[in-house]
């Protein structure tokens, strides 16, 4: 579970960036954040992991002794072991290229891993059995011992993907996850974000209101910095020219 | 067998690494152990260095007089070099001349005065007109002209022929088609290689007064010499300046230039 | 008509300028002319090159490729460990700014002063050229490595940050294996200058090939400067067309 409490983001010269966002997410949600370009989609998926300076608010994490922690507010090794928990993927360009696939997936559970051990010692066999596991999971075995930069845009996101599932994560963020692939693709690691947020809660996002219809349990709107809308996922037209804008309408004809 | 190497080969390489830095240092008969034992004579010449004796700069305008010099050293250098260059470059260029046969042996003949090291050239200089600052010209000026006709060679070839082939349909030519084909798209990378140019010959002028050439690095050689490190280190300080200071204003005034066209 | 006005300006003042600096550097072409009949003359005096001596350049000619290797080596280990300090997405700004400043200021210390620093210290030998072309090189590979690091992707730093890597971690798995190729690249770029400054500090007192050159010139052995001059030569050429291949090979493996 993760609560956004009041979160605010203000500028030097006044200017809101984000104005008092609250919500929360539990396990079994599919969470698509939609908003026009600026609106704080981005900002607000960053705060969440505490990669965003806050000026006010807090981000509430469930711990499995059903404590609640504040981001903001803990030590640097609390949260790093509060990050190990968290995964993240974004639009591309998040893997390195020149690794194969199954050391990219393994580098997911590096804030466990001490630096000693992991610069100089590698991974265990267990370890390796595991990733390749989340490789089966999202059907790219085959390409375990492939560089990432032989893969398509739809593979890598998958590779991306094992690489949040072995982190065995409370909690999986994805920032644009599907922007840069084609329907087909983009289809698959929908339907596969929405298997995973059976085991945690899964927030994305998306600038595509209509596979967040089809796929997301919710949908929270983002305009001007503050929640516009926080709701069911089939979004009317109206509310959809209202979140972004005049130009929707003439595009939806 | 493979995937057992496979496995170690960090650690391989690693070995393979460590042993090769040790084997040199061996070769070299480096003594390791006076690395520390003796660094407290580095410090007792940074006490003789301390506090720099900034004085000389202002008394009667030797100085002034060699940081002057060194630039107009590296300034005739890259002009009088930067102009034989293109000579060399237009007739190197395979898309100006059409016998390929010329353009390679200029080209070749560019390589092969970039490979011979400014030592030999000034030392060649220095007995034709004695030690001084003509002679780290004239040796600036032939690197500069293996440097420049290298790279204005490059930025000849790669210019979009479109412009230069529909003035040749118009009937002009080979001189007019330079003039207004060619010039107009050379002159942005010209000028803006002669600026990183000068940047270098700066230092090399710098370098070469080590060796004779004259300039504000022979002052400094000079005071190394008589071990009068509180000189030195006022004039290194001059010198360190003055490459900071060509160095910005030569990258500022090629991004202009570059950003603009 | 303005733009006639600033070229003839522009025009006027190159020649003004022109003048002035050949004032100053003492430049006579008429003393050139009559020059270079001597140094010509000098030049056939040295021919033939004693061949016998060839064998004794052997070991000085290794002598400065380790050397190069050696110094160029170290220097690039060095100069990522700096680089890590100096780029944006790993550092503070105010101690970017600063390592970059000390990158540049280093650019503009001649190595031939380091080295007679050094020889201060620890007196004439290899250990002190090794370490003034380790420092040498930091003020060129320290900024294009640290540029060379910039350019990762924030998004691949970010992602393995929200799971928790340390920086150690996210430099050695995330930043370095992508980054790899451009470093070798500019480590070989930096090797042919290397080979060029060895040379010239053998030539100082450092050893090498550079040494039996200013040797030879001292003990007016002109047949045998010229041997050395032409195994100076063949480094230069061998070690650069060995560094082109590589760098060449190396751009189009790795894309």
């Amino acid at each position: 579970m993760i609560k956004a409490e009041g979160i605010t983001k203000k500028l030097k010269s006044g200017k809101l960036l984000l104005n008092n966002i609250s919500f929360e997410v539990r396990k079994g949600e599919f969470v698509g954040i939609l908003g026009a370009s600026g609106a704080g989609k981005t900002l607000t998926l960053k705060s969440l992991i505490g990669l965003m300076e806050l000026t006010e608010g807090a981000v509430w994490v469930e711990q499995e002794n059903n404590q609640h922690i504040n981001i903001y507010k803990t030590s640097t090794r609390a949260l790093k072991k509060l990050r190990s928990k968290i995964a993240l993927i974004f639009q591309g360009y998040h893997l390195v290229q020149r690794a194969t696939v199954i050391d990219n997936v393994l580098m997911g559970r590096l804030g466990t891993i001490s630096t000693w051990r992991s610069l100089f010692f590698g991974f265990t066999a267990q370890e390796k059995a595991e990733a390749m596991m989340a490789l089966e999971r999202v059907n790219m075995q085959t390409f375990a011992n492939n560089r990432v930069n032989a893969l398509s845009g739809g593979e890598k996101q998958r590779v991306a993907i094992a690489r949040a599932l072995f982190q065995q994560p409370n909690l999986l963020l994805a920032d644009e996850p599907i922007s840069n692939l084609d329907p087909k693709n983009a289809k698959t690691i929908m339907a596969l974000l929405k298997e995973l947020s059976v085991f945690f809660p899964v927030i994305g996002v998306f600038h595509q209101p209509e596979l967040c219809a089809k796929y997301c349990t919710r949908i929270i709107a983002i305009k001007d910095g503050a929640i516009f809308y926080d709701g069911q996922p089939n979004l009317d037209e109206k509310t959809l020219e209202d979140i972004y804008g005049e130009e929707l309408s003439s595009i939806l004809q | 067998m493979l995937s057992l190497i496979n496995k170690y080969k960090k650690w391989l390489y690693t070995l393979v690494v460590l042993l090769t830095l040790y084997l040199l240092i061996v070769f070299l008969k480096i003594d390791l152990t006076i690395l520390f034992s003796d660094l407290h004579y580095v410090g007792d010449l940074l006490k003789e260095m301390f506090p720099p004796n900034y004085a000389i700069i202002w008394e009667n305008n030797v100085v002034i007089n060699s940081i002057v010099q060194t630039i107009c050293m590296a300034y005739l250098g890259t002009l009088i070099g930067g102009i034989i260059g293109f000579g060399f470059s237009t007739i190197a260029s395979n898309n100006i001349f059409n016998n390929k046969f010329i353009s390679v042996f200029t080209k070749w003949l560019l390589s092969f005065i970039r490979v011979i090291p400014s030592l030999i050239i000034v030392l060649i200089f220095v007995i034709a007109v004695g030690p001084g600052p003509f002679a780290g010209v004239l040796t600036i000026i032939i690197s500069t002209i293996g440097t420049l006709g290298k790279l204005f060679t490059e930025s000849i070839e790669n210019l979009d022929p479109t412009s230069a082939n529909s003035l040749k349909a118009t009937g002009a030519n080979k001189l007019q088609i330079f003039k207004f084909a060619i010039w107009p798209e050379f002159l942005p990378s010209f000028i803006s290689n002669l600026l990183y140019c000068f940047d270098i010959n700066m230092r090399t002028a710098v370098a070469l007064g080590i060796f004779g050439g004259g300039g504000i690095g022979y002052k400094l050689y000079l005071s190394m010499r008589v071990l009068h490190y509180k000189d030195a280190i006022a004039l290194i300080t001059c010198i360190i300046v003055l490459l900071l200071i060509i160095e910005n204003v030569s990258n500022n005034l090629r991004h202009q230039i570059l950003g603009n066209k | 008509m303005i733009k006639k006005i600033t070229r003839l300006f522009i025009i006027s003042v190159t020649i003004l300028a022109t003048y002035f600096a050949m004032k100053v550097c003492g430049f006579q072409p008429t003393a050139l002319q009559k020059g270079l009949h001597d140094s010509l003359f000098f030049i056939k005096q040295m021919f033939p090159p004693s061949w016998e001596d060839f064998k004794d350049l052997w070991n000085p000619a290794l002598e400065t490729i380790a050397l190069a290797i050696l110094g160029t080596f170290l220097g690039s280990i060095l100069s990522f460990i700096i680089a890590i300090f100096a780029a944006s997405n790993l550092s503070n700004k105010w101690v970017k700014q600063m390592v970059r400043s000390l990158i540049s200021i280093e650019r503009s210390i001649p190595e031939l002063f380091i080295l007679l620093i050094l020889i201060a210290a620890y007196g004439l030998g290899a250990l002190s050229a090794v370490i003034a072309l380790m420092i040498g090189c930091i003020g060129m590979l320290g900024k294009l490595f640290a540029d060379a690091i910039e350019e990762t992707p924030s998004s691949v730093i970010e992602s393995l940050q929200a799971g928790g890597a340390n920086k150690i971690q996210i430099i050695y798995f995330g930043i370095l294996p992508d980054v790899f190729p451009k470093l070798l690249s500019y480590s070989l770029f930096r090797l042919e200058i290397n080979i060029r400054l060895s040379v010239m500090l053998g030539a100082i007192g450092a050893g090498g090939i550079g040494y039996e050159l200013d040797y030879s010139f001292s003990m007016l052995q002109f047949h045998r400067a010229l041997s050395c001059l032409i195994v100076v030569l063949l480094l230069v050429i061998i070690i650069e067309q060995i560094s082109i291949y590589i760098r060449k090979k190396l751009s189009i493996q790795q894309l």
